[in-house]
């Protein structure tokens, strides 16, 4: 709200009042209104999960809350269910990263030539993006049923089960997460890719330089910084994904925590212990994302 | 920026003008989205006709409808005056105060005489026997199943059938015939499965396939009143029960494993299995020929006797309720007066809806109305239901838990997968202080 | 973009531009197949084989603005023959248009829930994007105490499950009123992508050198007018890749649509698969809801296509 106040004023008469801003002044205009914004919509949400966290609250009944300590935590870090759940989230959210961003980024490399129409071919390929999760896993679950699928139908694969079968059916909705959100990843990549200054790449040629000599030392370290920030949001996205793998499936093999935690906080209306539980995530992906702008941070000082 | 800062301004007033007020002469029913919903719009038209109240049907995709009623519910919220909701939650939401009760209207109108006694047993009842009633069975549902009348009908399935099996091959009276015909159409070779049944564990898909077996195996979920499980979800029967579901679905059409009422309306009208289970509710969608291409030679049968004689279905449909938070409880009681009318429910009925009312149930033109409505009118008589405990997600999820991974990829024995249920739903009740 | 010179060079364009065809083809299919079911008649959408040819119909898109209910036998021939052609050719799926204690024929909940994601979403940019913007430019031209522990934050607000925070945002957003209003959306969307935001276009402004800024400076200019004259050109770019994601994310929010609005303030995306619920789904009226709904995204992108390609333009004068 404040920054469009902020854009409204510059706009017109008061380019000489603001003349005289100082740096820090500005500094505290922009930045101010975001953190205060975010505490105001995040701190309530938090304190509300600390607190409730320690209790055996149930939103859907009308007893009282009664404080139970650290036992939430302690059964859910001893449930083996729960580690079956983190399991299969770890292996979730490795395979469709990785394939995210080998799609992803394979793609912008290529697109990141002469290639005729790429404004038209750049949009067509984000569509799968612009989708809603929820539509994309009805259709998905569509398009993978042996008998009125299209995907068995094109490859001749005659009725091979993709989502019935407990081996098989966490890719199937890794293969998913990949097609929607590879594009994701292509344009970011895309926006790194063409910054990479065209005199770097001859002076690589002059040298006599192999490609992936080239690839290593030139492209992917410009490059880096971006693609980083792509996978720091990729990586906390599938580590949460719900709607399509609820949607696809019905597999214990695919049950992520976020189904978990769902039926948890929703159908069972384990509130205290749900909240626990979304603690629990909240810590591991910190830690995991923590590692991640460490690393993003070492490689910009590069 | 002038112009973003414009389109915010056009944004702003266009909100304001999108903003209408709500008139006192309303009411808000929640209910989920599928066709009785249709039904129920389409009869509260004929209210605001003859009293100009407006009643609006509130629907959400059925996957959300749980979680978006207990949200509203939880914060008190007023936005629904009256909500149709799943028999499961008459315990969660009494015990938490979000319905208003209605035992007062209930033995006014004498209720209990005009409703089909299931009905009044399982949508409005809480706790068991308690005689407090907390919502008006609104539409009666049940498990049923639809066949393929020509692949019956086939002379030459009917001589192949006889061969083999030594009886005639007729629609199913028990859940032995049942799985002989299954077995029978089930040529995969030709794309043809026997038979398709529920096994979708994201909410009640699976729990309520299996609840027809073991109902009419002769079993039991437990003790409702006393909360004792053990030796009865893990009951031999209960164990027989498991074991035929789980043959079924060795019958099954290809990527079967979660599957709930729209695969199984496919599986007849694309040809997949000859025999399909089904809540009666989706079946208008069977009967007609836009629709179902095979709408001619559809046909429908109650769910089938166990071993022992036994005939029971799972129970589905919902009672309507008054929100304790509603701030026009007077005007939705005055509803519910115009609802429960004789005339209300036959004009119910005519719609579509199924009505819980027993006079229109037992009359000949409701029977004769559809190809299931008899089956239907059967079955309402002979409904068994899950566990009503406030506490029922848990044990549902529980059910799930231990029963899926063995009837679609035959983990463990059926007596290990009910023997950890008995002790999972004992842990549950001592949590909760149901049993000692 | 490198240039072709040699022989071998170009071989290996043409080459790439085969693969880029073949991927964008990979993508597209289900895409296409989804558009294909929204000019499908209902009884071709779920068929064992899978229907490739059709006659391709509009009737999908008369369904998915008209309030219908199933019919369990076909309307008689004078109910037909007087009906319009709209409304036959929602009889001949088997269903029939709902009217209102008045007779009027009643619209579906998409017309108005679409009007609604449009308002919301196209608000929650702006503030997210040029919220973002300010913020990024704060933290990468100024010395921040705690530049990152507060950048940080602003990266964990996006880490909490949602599913948890909906009951504590339900119930704040009812103190406060906020609850089924736009702006209750719009003020949601915003944070979400803030975090979004902020981390991208400060990526984007870290990489244009301060030297532009400063020799506007020097010219005197202020530090404002730098800001918005020089930086904000430069970083078109970021601003248009990080509007189009964020736009994406706002416009199919689903949960927070879902718990948080009742009549009011309703987007589409929780009523495209409410047809689900029908004992038959019409999956034609699904993918009709669905393509409309890609469409102002689509052309969104397609318009901004140019700045999303420009990459980072300042490349040739990197250090």
């Amino acid at each position: 709200m404040l920054a469009t106040a902020i854009m409204t004023s510059l706009n017109s008469q008061s380019r000489a009042a603001s003349r005289g801003m100082s740096d820090i002044k500005i500094r505290n205009l922009f930045i101010i209104p975001t953190i205060l914004f975010l505490i105001v919509f995040n701190i309530f949400p938090l304190i509300y999960s600390l607190g409730y966290s320690f209790t055996d609250f149930r939103a859907s009944t009308n007893a009282p809350a009664n404080f139970v300590g650290l036992q939430n935590y302690r059964e859910l870090l001893n449930d083996p269910f729960i580690w079956t759940n983190f399991a299969i989230t770890a292996k979730y959210v490795i395979v469709s990263v990785t394939g995210q961003v080998l799609v992803g980024f394979g793609t912008a490399m290529l697109l990141n030539r002469d290639i005729p129409f790429k404004g038209l071919l750049t949009t067509l390929l984000l569509l799968p993006m612009m989708l809603s999760m929820a539509v994309v896993g009805l259709f998905w679950k569509l398009l993978y049923d042996p008998s009125f699928g299209i995907i068995n139908y094109a490859l001749g694969l005659g009725s091979f089960e993709w989502l019935s079968n407990p081996q098989m059916a966490l890719y199937a909705v890794a293969i998913t997460d990949i097609w929607m959100w590879s594009p994701f990843v292509m344009l970011l990549s895309l926006a790194g890719l063409s910054a990479v200054p065209k005199h770097l790449y001859e002076a690589a040629a002059i040298d006599r330089a192999g490609p992936f000599y080239t690839f290593f030392r030139i492209t992917l370290p410009l490059v880096a910084p971006i693609l980083m920030i792509a996978i720091i949001f990729r990586t906390m996205e599938a580590f949460k994904t719900f709607d399509i793998a609820y949607i696809l499936t019905s597999q214990p093999t695919t049950e992520v925590i976020s189904i978990r935690l769902y039926k948890m906080a929703f159908q069972e209306w384990q509130t205290g212990r749900s909240c626990a539980l979304a603690y629990i995530v909240l810590v591991m992906v910190l830690a995991i994302t923590n590692i991640y702008v460490k690393y993003l941070n070492k490689v910009k000082e590069r | 920026m002038r112009k973003k800062v414009t389109g915010l301004l056009a944004g702003i007033s266009l909100m304001f003008a999108c903003g209408t007020t709500v008139q006192a002469q309303e009411l808000t029913i929640f209910w989920a989205e599928w066709d009785p919903a249709n039904y129920l719009q389409e009869l509260v038209n004929e209210y605001e006709a003859e009293t100009g109240v407006k009643v609006t049907v509130e629907t959400t995709p059925w996957q959300d409808f749980q979680t978006k009623a207990f949200t509203e519910f939880n914060a008190k919220g007023s936005a629904y005056d009256m909500v149709v909701g799943d028999s499961q939650w008459i315990g969660a939401a009494s015990e938490a105060g979000h319905y208003v009760d209605l035992t007062d209207f209930f033995n006014k109108h004498k209720l209990n005489e005009v409703m089909a006694p299931a009905t009044v047993k399982y949508y409005s009842e809480y706790p068991s026997n308690s005689g407090k009633y907390w919502s008006i069975p609104a539409e009666g549902d049940a498990v049923g199943w639809s066949y393929r009348k020509d692949w019956f009908e086939d002379p030459k399935e009917m001589e192949a059938f006889k061969a083999k099996y030594g009886y005639d091959l007729a629609p199913p009276k028990t859940w032995k015939e049942m799985r002989d015909i299954a077995e029978f159409f089930h040529r995969p070779d030709e794309k043809r499965y026997g038979i398709a049944i529920y096994t979708d564990n994201s909410y009640d898909g699976l729990v309520m396939g299996v609840e027809n077996a073991i109902f009419s195996f002769g079993g039991e979920l437990g003790d409702y009143a006393t909360y004792k499980v053990d030796g009865i979800i893990n009951s031999d029967q209960n164990v027989k029960a498991l074991e035929a579901y789980r043959e079924l679905y060795g019958f099954t059409p290809p990527g079967w494993a979660k599957s709930f009422f729209v695969e199984n309306n496919q599986a007849i009208t694309e040809n997949l299995a000859a025999m399909s289970m089904n809540y009666f509710a989706f079946f208008p969608a069977l009967v007609n020929e836009a629709s179902n291409p095979n709408a001619k030679v559809t046909g429908f049968f109650a769910n089938p006797a166990g071993p022992g004689g036994d005939q029971f279905a799972a129970l589905g449909g919902q009672g309507i309720s008054i929100v304790s938070y509603s701030e026009n409880q007077e005007e939705a009681m005055k509803f519910l007066e115009w609802f429960i009318k004789d005339e209300t429910q036959k004009r119910w009925a005519e719609l579509g809806g199924y009505t819980a009312s027993a006079k229109v149930l037992e009359s000949p033109e409701f029977q004769n109305a559809t190809p299931y409505n008899k089956a239907f009118y059967e079955t309402m008589f002979k409904v068994k239901d899950f566990w009503a405990a406030p506490e029922y997600a848990e044990l549902l999820i529980q059910m799930n838990q231990r029963i899926y991974p063995y009837v679609t990829a035959g983990q463990g024995t059926a007596k290990e997968a009910l023997d950890g249920l008995a002790e999972d739903w004992n842990n549950t009740f001592k949590k909760y202080g149901r049993t000692n | 973009m490198a240039a072709v010179r040699t022989p071998s060079e170009k071989a290996l364009n043409r080459l790439a531009i085969a693969a880029v065809i073949v991927i964008t083809l990979i993508f597209l299919a289900p895409i296409y197949w989804i558009t294909a079911t929204a000019f499908k008649p209902r009884n071709l959408a779920t068929t064992a084989p899978p229907t490739i040819v059709f006659q391709p119909e509009i009737s999908p898109f008369v369904k998915l603005f008209t309030k219908r209910s199933q019919l369990r036998e076909p309307p008689s021939a004078e109910v037909y023959a007087a009906a319009p052609w709209w409304e036959r050719m929602v009889f001949d799926g088997g269903e029939k248009v709902v009217r209102d204690g008045k007779g009027q024929v009643q619209l579906s909940g998409y017309p108005s829930r679409f009007m609604n994601s449009l308002i919301i979403a196209i608000t929650s940019t702006i503030l997210a994007v040029s919220m973002g913007t300010l913020t990024a430019y704060g933290f990468s031209r100024f010395r921040v105490k705690g530049e990152a522990d507060l950048l940080f934050f602003i990266l964990s607000t996006r880490m909490l499950p949602p599913v948890v925070v909906a009951i504590p945002m339900f119930l704040m957003y009812r103190a406060v009123g906020l609850n089924d209003t736009h702006w209750g959306l719009i003020l949601l969307y915003t944070a979400f992508n803030l975090s979004f935001s902020v981390w991208l276009m400060k990526g984007f402004i870290d990489e244009i050198p301060k030297e532009y800024e400063e020799a506007a400076l020097v010219d005197g200019y202020t530090r404002m007018e730098a800001f918005f004259k020089i930086v904000l050109p430069e970083a078109a770019t970021g601003i248009a890749a990080t509007a189009v994601f964020c736009f994406i994310t706002a416009w199919n929010e689903y949960a927070f649509a879902l718990i948080m609005t009742n009549r009011r303030a309703q987007t589409a995306p929780p009523f495209i698969p409410s047809q689900v619920g029908s004992g038959l789904p019409d999956w034609t009226v699904i993918a009709a809801g669905t393509v409309l709904f890609l469409l102002p995204v689509a052309i969104f992108t397609f318009l901004l296509r140019n700045h999303l390609l420009r990459g980072m333009s300042f490349g040739a004068i990197r250090k």
